[in-house]
């Protein structure tokens, strides 16, 4: 597996790590040391994007694409007959260290198969970290993957080095994993997310106590979840994702949508990934972490998917036209944040800019509020901002008239619309 | 009409800003030292300002007491979009600062500061994107360099940031457009004006190598199932490609 050329085994493991979506390299602050290479940003950075138009901010690579398990969604799965390759911890030190240098890169994302063990496999991930830290001094970013059913205090070990610890979900509930993924128990994931947990909240206490106690995962713990592989609903994706982030302190849930790799009958077979599917699903992600929204109010038992023609924040309000018009000179910036097309830089230039001036229609464009969207759940000054006053129907018809287009989206305006299109490059 | 003369540098304008304030000139022009194109633009008489530290100091002082820290970094941003009139529209902004007080950064809809905050956010935008887009060639005995071709003059606002971070190496970012250079000497950088190249920097044994790697990984990376070259040019402009490594052709 070693014997194939560097540039190649380059390839062929970047291929593999590619469709793990979680790119960001946010979260860390940390500032350089005199002589050392590396310091890591709050906001995270990206250095360049893809021919897919997304981020690259690490250098994501598996340590090795052979594994012993057989997962039915995985490009890696045992009974994949693909070139397998690997690389020697020393190898991956010095790309990290050469293309960080040259300000490729923020760092590192290593990830990997299971070899041998998950042990085994997870101590592989720690010495390449730690010769990163220890020998090189990196100050740098690094995300490692937690290897499924891995020992407690390999986990403990693995934040000690790493920005960010991960592990994937992958399916949203325990019937889909039990299927597809039959060698990874539930419980192999989330017990090591729990312990996570467990670990930032001693580190945080024991750094209130002392600066000087060690760090663990400063940036904390992510994890992927795959779209449309399996029939779960939206309903049931952001209820799972509201309790990770609330219950065990997720600092990302990332959504990947399922791109068919594999001819398994127990897959389905899509014509194309369902990206705008995976569009609302970080629209509604971005509603429960920024804007206040609970997963109950997005979805129910009686509307259990996510509405496709609208963001999901247009949608709910459609649905509760009776909380508005709201006036802008006055509501509180809660009630902005839930007016379609206001998002967070909006309403705190608005809750700013009120203080100084009265605001009319003239003022929120100034202010770069747009009010495509916006202006008919507003009023400015008692005046209201959408023209003639709308009852439901209408106003969706309305507010779709600019969306009807030929029936394939055009991406770009689709990425365009989201409320932050950093969702997918990896700001926080 | 009195036009003053700065050096071209932020501090150079504080210094002239301060003097027709002592002087108490309210009606004041300014012109870059060197900016050919502004000369026979105005009709007054010429001063000269002479840069002193000291006297910046004391403005950036009074302003940030009376308006705020934010304020002045936003003029700071603002001021080196080097756009045509910035120097009158900061004018009028750090004189309002000074009349006005906090309420500087309330008056967001209403000018100057509407335009000030603007611009300030393209220049801290494109600085931003710096971070992520400066590429560093290993050029012989270890020493890194790289050529940029920002629209606004970004320099100050990274230098520091790669201080942080690439402290390990020596190395210049230099700045094509403007010919000037932020370079660091393994202690501190420092800004070095008309830089001139005479010939391509000769490059590291290994510098091709890593270079290939990387555009190799560059390339791999993408998932074709998600194709999207729109989606990137947005976030990588075709202007920036010249100087990406990845984007560049072997
Ligand atoms: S354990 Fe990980 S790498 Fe192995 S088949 Fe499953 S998902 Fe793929």
């Amino acid at each position: 597996m070693i014997t194939l050329p560097l540039e190649q085994r380059l390839e062929i493991l970047a291929d593999s790590a590619k469709y793990d979506v979680s790119c960001s390299s946010s979260g860390s602050s940390r500032a350089g040391k005199a002589g050392a290479l590396g310091n890591t940003t709050s906001s995270g950075i990206c250095h360049t994007w893809t021919a897919d138009g997304r981020c690259i901010s690490l250098l994501k690579i598996l340590l090795t694409n052979a594994c012993i398990f057989d997962c039915a969604y995985c490009l890696n799965r045992r009974s994949n007959d693909i070139t397998r390759a690997a690389m020697t911890p020393d190898e991956v030190v010095d790309l990290t260290m050469n293309f960080y240098r040259r300000n490729y890169i923020e760092g590192l994302f290593l990830s990997t198969g299971v070899i041998r063990t998950a042990d085994y496999t997870m101590e592989q991930l720690i010495a390449v970290a730690q010769r990163l830290r220890e020998v090189e001094r990196f100050n740098g970013y690094i995300h490692l993957k937690l290897v499924p059913g891995a020992d407690p205090l390999l986990i403990a070990q693995a934040g000690r080095y790493a920005d960010r610890v991960s592990i994937n979900i992958e399916l949203p509930s325990r019937q889909s994993l039990a299927l597809l993924a039959p060698d990874k128990p539930r419980e192999s994931v989330i017990n090591p997310m729990r312990q996570v947990s467990d670990l930032l909240a001693e580190a945080r206490e024991a750094r209130t106590q002392s600066r000087r106690a060690p760090r663990f995962a400063p940036a904390g713990q992510s994890t992927q979840l795959i779209v449309g592989a399996t029939p779960e609903s939206d309903r049931d994706i952001i209820t799972l994702t509201e309790g990770l982030y609330h219950k065990l302190e997720l600092k990302r849930v990332y959504y990947s949508a399922y791109i068919p790799g594999s001819v398994d009958s127990r897959l389905p077979a899509l014509p194309t990934p369902p990206l705008l599917r995976e569009h609302r699903l970080y629209q509604a992600d971005w509603l429960l972490r920024f804007y206040g929204f609970a997963a109950s109010e997005l979805l129910d038992a009686a509307h259990p998917n996510l509405d496709m023609r609208f963001d999901p924040k247009s949608d709910w309000a459609l649905r509760h036209l009776e909380l508005f018009p709201v006036e802008v000179n006055r509501v509180d910036y809660e009630v902005l944040l839930r007016v379609p097309g206001i998002g967070v830089r909006s309403a705190q230039r608005i809750v700013q800019a009120r203080r100084g001036t009265r605001l009319g229609e003239a003022e929120l464009k100034k202010l770069g509020v747009v009010l495509k969207r916006a202006k008919y759940f507003l009023t400015a000054g008692g005046r209201y901002l959408g023209g003639i006053r709308l009852d439901g129907p209408r106003l969706m018809e309305r507010m779709l008239a600019p969306a009807r287009r030929p029936a394939h989206l055009d991406q770009l305006e689709l990425f365009a619309t989201m409320p932050d299109a950093s969702a997918l490059t990896g700001e926080l | 009409m009195t036009v003053y003369r700065f050096d071209g540098s932020f501090e150079g304008f504080l210094c002239a800003v301060d003097y027709c304030l002592d002087i108490g000139d309210t009606q004041p022009e300014f012109i870059r030292d060197g900016d050919v194109q502004a000369v026979g633009l105005f009709a007054g008489e010429v001063r000269e300002v002479a840069t002193l530290r000291e006297c910046a100091l004391t403005l950036r002082k009074r302003f940030v007491e009376a308006a705020s820290q934010e304020a002045f970094a936003t003029a700071r941003y603002a001021f080196h979009s080097h756009k045509t009139g910035i120097e009158l529209l900061l004018w009028r902004y750090l004189t309002l600062g000074l009349q006005v007080g906090r309420r500087l950064c309330l008056m967001l809809a209403e000018e100057p500061v509407h335009s000030v905050n603007r611009i300030a956010r393209q220049v801290s935008h494109e600085a931003h994107k710096y971070k992520g887009f400066v590429r560093f060639r290993e050029v012989e005995a270890g020493f890194l360099y790289a050529q940029i071709e920002p629209e606004a003059d970004i320099l100050p606002f990274i230098a520091p940031h790669f201080v942080g971070r690439v402290g390990d190496r020596p190395w210049m970012i230099h700045d094509l457009r403007r010919n000037q250079a932020a370079l660091y000497d393994l202690t501190s950088w420092r800004l070095i004006r008309d830089v001139e190249l005479s010939a391509e920097p000769a490059l590291s044994a290994t510098e091709h190598d890593y270079a290939a790697l990387w555009q190799r990984y560059f390339q791999r990376h993408a998932i074709a199932e998600r194709h999207n070259p729109k989606l990137q040019q947005q976030h990588v402009p075709l202007r920036y490609r010249k100087h990406l490594t990845e984007f560049i052709i072997p």
